[in-house]
């Protein structure tokens, strides 16, 4: 059952990164917008990596578990954003 | 509460993927629709992942309560099967003890020889002397409860020896007995 909320929340980060890309696709305005807030994502999530020990401590998550969250959004934002673009 | 969350899973991911696949992102209405899906999807998504997370909670305190619930119950049957060991050890004991004894006894007699062969006999008669003596005792007190309690000759022979009032030898045997036990203990 553990999986399955899992897979949840992942597939529902997908549909926002999909949702996202949508809302890009609105207007040129929106779409300087959502390409400021993925290159800031972006930066956050790098910044994660390398502070990895100091976040893991802010959040109260194990190291890995920060490791496995930061890859599930990676992936998310990929496979959203790759379906949205491809379809 | 299963199904619901199902259903809401495979509602996601239709209403995700069949919009931005079916629909074209040129048309300004089916733009609008895509929009509206993604939104409910995301929605489905997260209810779905809310009511499996939940799931999972309520799975794990029931293996955490079976887990504690098969400790417990082999607690038991181990506290049970060890009482009952002890139980069995400490009649076995009981049994043994005399026969113990009596060998011992039986040995040193042997050992001293001849001499004392007769304290030997004594100690194996005077057991059996006390033995009938105890149960005679035992017999007269028996009798004078019940017959302080107003039962008749008859119904106590019946309770004490077993045998019911009639002319057979053993109740005249047992009525002979009773009667040298009371005259016995009035003299």
């Amino acid at each position: 059952m553990r999986a399955v909320y899992l897979a949840n929340y992942f597939v529902a980060g997908c549909i926002a990164s999909s949702l996202l890309g949508w809302v890009a696709s609105l207007h040129p305005t929106s779409f300087r917008a959502i390409a400021f807030l993925a290159a800031a994502a972006f930066v956050v999530w790098g910044l994660c990596w390398l502070l990895d020990f100091s976040v893991s401590g802010w959040l109260k998550i194990s190291v890995s578990n920060l490791q496995a969250l930061l890859l599930a959004t990676l992936a998310a934002a990929i496979i959203g954003g790759g379906i949205f673009l491809c379809s | 509460m299963l199904l619901k969350m199902f259903v809401l899973s495979s509602s996601a991911l239709i209403l995700w993927l069949a919009p931005l696949v079916g629909l074209d992102k040129r048309i300004g209405w089916h733009k609008s629709i895509q929009g509206l899906s993604l939104g409910a999807a995301i929605a489905c998504a997260v209810s779905a992942g809310n009511i499996a997370r939940r799931l999972a909670e309520e799975n794990e305190i029931e293996t955490i309560k079976t887990r504690a619930i098969t400790a417990d119950v082999v607690d038991e049957i181990a506290v049970s099967a060890y009482v009952s060991q002890q139980q069995r050890q400490q009649e076995a004991e009981a049994i043994l003890n005399p026969v113990e004894h009596l060998e011992r006894a039986l040995a040193l007699t042997y050992d001293e020889g001849e001499r004392l062969e007769p304290i030997a006999q004594n100690q194996l008669a005077e057991p059996e002397q006390n033995g009938s003596e105890n149960g005679e005792s035992e017999r007269t007190e028996r009798i004078h409860q019940l017959q302080a309690k107003g039962w008749g000759k008859a119904k106590i022979i019946l309770e004490i020896w077993g045998v019911s009032k009639g002319g057979s030898p053993k109740y005249k045997a047992a009525e002979a007995e009773y009667k040298r036990l009371v005259e016995g203990d009035v003299v």
